[in-house]
């Protein structure tokens, strides 16, 4: 059977990077089955749960990325509530007593570059919004119960993260009018 | 010498508009302005349609086109209102397309494609003008996958939209992860257009209306009108909803809801290759040569080739025991009357037990007679009551939840109660006008997870072509098929890419 070909010929790719990711994801793999074990052998602090976060950070930004909405604003807010859960556990793990004040600056700082990013380019990035009002309502949501929680510390951070996810709630409302339900009708669709 | 600085550094549209007679200038001038009010894209969107306007214009000047006749065939009232409104449709997937974002996977993803050949090489210029005139007519193509709190969905795009050399492999992934990120891609190489498209936006029909419609807008640029009709959509015309809406609907409930769970079926032997598809052939047939050996044997066209596929199958596994189970994907539109461009098709699979493979005259009846039983109205009903009662059952699970588990599912289960797969687009037809200038059509169906080969057939004019895509370097199959075909006095052209080896 004589095959006449009538496609150009294929770039020749180097599979570096497959075989890069795939030997990462038997190295993440062994890594953690073997922390697990390692701290429960040795005792001590759980660290592991420490590695094991880091791992999946590693993993889901660099070696298995969004194949959907990979974009500027969701990979930011990705970054912060990934950073956010790391120091959470390293604080109640490993070292305790400074994330209730250091997480909410965490994220006040992630609120203030998102929405930047966000109105900056503001008729592009209307279609990536969704992330960032995650970020939004679970920051809010924190306030809310940290202040109940922690209501004698008077946590200024707390207050600050509030303060600026409701600041830019109402900013992204005021800004988009119908776009922004619009955006909320489609995001939450069940059709 | 600053007067030849200046020269040297305009660009050949500008020395081009030089060159024109005052009025003519004052022709060209008044077509960008109108471009201008036509087109509210941002700026580097709208920079790049204008270029393209350009250079189609240039290349009507290489091709002794005047230019008032130029300018006609590229009247801007083409471009319709589509570039000058904001982005405000959206789709949610239709239930047949809800799986394709849930089971993708890095490089791994339903693509499909269908190609046009013209009797002459393709004007890249005109091709990129054909595809800007011809979006307006599909809005539910001109959009981007976005990710909601329950399901996937398409968010209008704005943009340019482009055409790409054909390069690399076919029905390779679609990067569709950035925003604004198109799902399909039109390539031309010599002689043929090619549309990949993502499952997620249509199926083997709708696809065929959109290359259609390209092919026939970029004939009319070359100056070969013609009046809309078979399956041509008239560009200047309006998208109905009917267009976009979800065939699924059309469920009746008086059918009961049948199951997508089968047996695993025998898959052809061969290391799966690592790039996907391994390679892609197309066997091109005399249709009436074809058509003929079927009557042979007193079937269809379709049954025939399945059982010649069935033979091959069973020539390229080293399995003694178990079932061969082909997919053979059904048009819902058959069926009920939706006019939908969205994805409206199922399946249903032929199983024979593979002691049974014997040869084409003894499987033929089997084979039609499982076609007759499984491809009913009643029967695809079930199905669809099924994919719909399952749509219906997750809805309201949140996508985090259901993303992972579909992905685990689906890569369990996979195709793996499929052998191969064969999709008959049947007997394709151009306006009359225009079926002269083209000379065949294919269509070639994207990688499986475990099958090795999926097989796809169209015909057009007398030639009808069978397309493989191999997901192994192992090639007996196509080498059985072709023999058993070349047996039967139907022999094939066998044309193709070259195997990809990195």
């Amino acid at each position: 059977m004589k095959v006449k070909l009538s496609y150009p010929l294929p770039e020749k790719r180097t599979q570096h990077w497959n075989r890069l990711v795939s030997a990462l994801n038997w190295a993440f793999l062994f890594t953690a089955y073997i922390c697990p074990i390692v701290n429960l052998t040795t005792g001590g602090k759980a660290w592991s749960v420490v590695v094991l976060w880091s791992l999946w950070i590693l993993r889901s930004n660099v070696v298995a990325p969004a194949l959907v909405e990979y974009n500027r604003i969701s990979q930011f807010i990705k970054f912060i509530v990934h950073a956010c859960v790391l120091l959470i556990l390293i604080d109640v793990f490993l070292s305790p007593g400074w994330a209730v004040e250091v997480v909410p600056i965490v994220c006040f700082s992630g609120l203030i570059i998102a929405g930047f990013l966000f109105f900056t380019n503001l008729q592009r990035q209307k279609q990536n919004m969704f992330p960032m009002l995650g970020l939004i309502a679970v920051s809010l949501g924190c306030t809310i119960v940290g202040l109940i929680v922690w209501r004698e510390e008077r946590l200024w951070s707390l207050v600050v993260m509030g303060a600026l996810a409701f600041a830019l709630l109402a900013g992204c409302v005021c800004v988009l009018g119908l776009d922004f339900l619009r955006e909320l009708k489609k995001r939450f669709h069940v059709k | 010498m600053k007067k030849r600085k200046k020269t040297e550094s305009l660009s050949p549209f500008d020395l081009f508009r030089q060159s024109l007679s005052e009025g003519e200038r004052a022709a060209l001038c008044a077509f960008f302005n109108e471009f201008d009010t036509h087109c509210l894209l941002p700026r580097s969107e709208k920079e790049r349609l204008k270029t393209d306007f350009e250079s189609a214009l240039l290349r009507y000047k290489e091709l002794n086109v005047d230019l008032q006749t130029a300018v006609e065939r590229l009247d801007i009232a083409n471009l319709g209102g589509f570039y000058s409104r904001p982005p405000i449709l959206w789709y949610a997937l239709d239930d047949a397309a809800k799986i394709y974002p849930l089971s993708m996977r890095r490089g791994q993803m339903a693509v499909f494609r269908l190609s046009v050949y013209f009797y002459e090489d393709v004007v890249p210029e005109l091709l990129q003008m054909a595809l800007t005139f011809t979006m307006k007519r599909f809005p539910s193509f001109a959009t981007t996958v976005k990710r909601g709190f329950f399901w996937h969905y398409l968010d209008t795009s704005k943009r340019r939209f482009a055409i790409e050399p054909d390069s690399g492999l076919p029905c390779r992934a679609l990067k569709i992860a950035r925003s604004g990120s198109q799902s399909f891609r039109v390539m031309y190489y010599k002689n043929r257009v090619s549309v990949e498209f993502f499952h997620i936006l249509t199926d083997g029909v709708g696809g065929m209306i959109f290359l259609k419609t390209l092919a026939a807008e970029y004939l009319r640029l070359c100056g070969y009108p013609a009046s809309p009709a078979e399956g041509v959509l008239d560009v200047g015309g309006q998208p109905t909803p009917e267009e976009a809406e979800n065939g699924f609907k059309f469920s009746e409930r008086t059918y009961k809801a049948s199951g997508f769970v089968d047996r695993p079926a025998l898959q052809m032997s061969g290391k799966l290759s690592r790039s996907k598809p391994y390679r892609v052939l197309h066997f091109k047939m005399d249709a009436e040569r074809l058509k003929s050996a079927a009557k042979g044997m007193n079937a269809t066209v379709t049954a025939y080739v399945l059982a010649q596929i069935f033979l091959a199958g069973r020539f390229a596994t080293d399995e003694l025991n178990g079932d061969m189970n082909i997919q053979v994907p059904v048009n819902m539109r058959k069926f009920y009357p939706s006019q939908t461009l969205r994805n409206f098709s199922l399946y249903c699979g032929v199983r024979l037990p593979v002691q049974d493979i014997t040869s084409a005259a003894e499987i033929v009846p089997e084979i039609a007679r499982q076609l007759s039983q499984k491809a009913t109205k009643d029967a695809m009903s079930e199905m669809m009551k099924g994919a719909q009662g399952l749509v219906n059952a997750v809805r309201y699970v949140p996508l985090f939840i259901k993303a992972p588990i579909a992905r685990l599912v689906y890569g369990f289960l996979g195709d793996k109660i499929f052998s191969t797969t064969l999709s008959n687009l049947g007997v394709v037809n151009m306006p009359e006008e225009l079926a002269g200038h083209i000379e065949s059509m294919d269509f070639t169906l994207g990688t499986a997870l475990s099958n090795r080969a999926s097989c796809s057939m169209v015909t057009y004019g007398n030639i009808a072509t069978l397309s493989i895509a191999k997901m192994t370097a192992d090639p007996s199959f196509e080498e059985r098929l072709f023999e058993l075909l070349a047996k039967d006095g139907v022999e094939a052209e066998v044309e193709g890419s070259a195997p990809d080896e990195s």
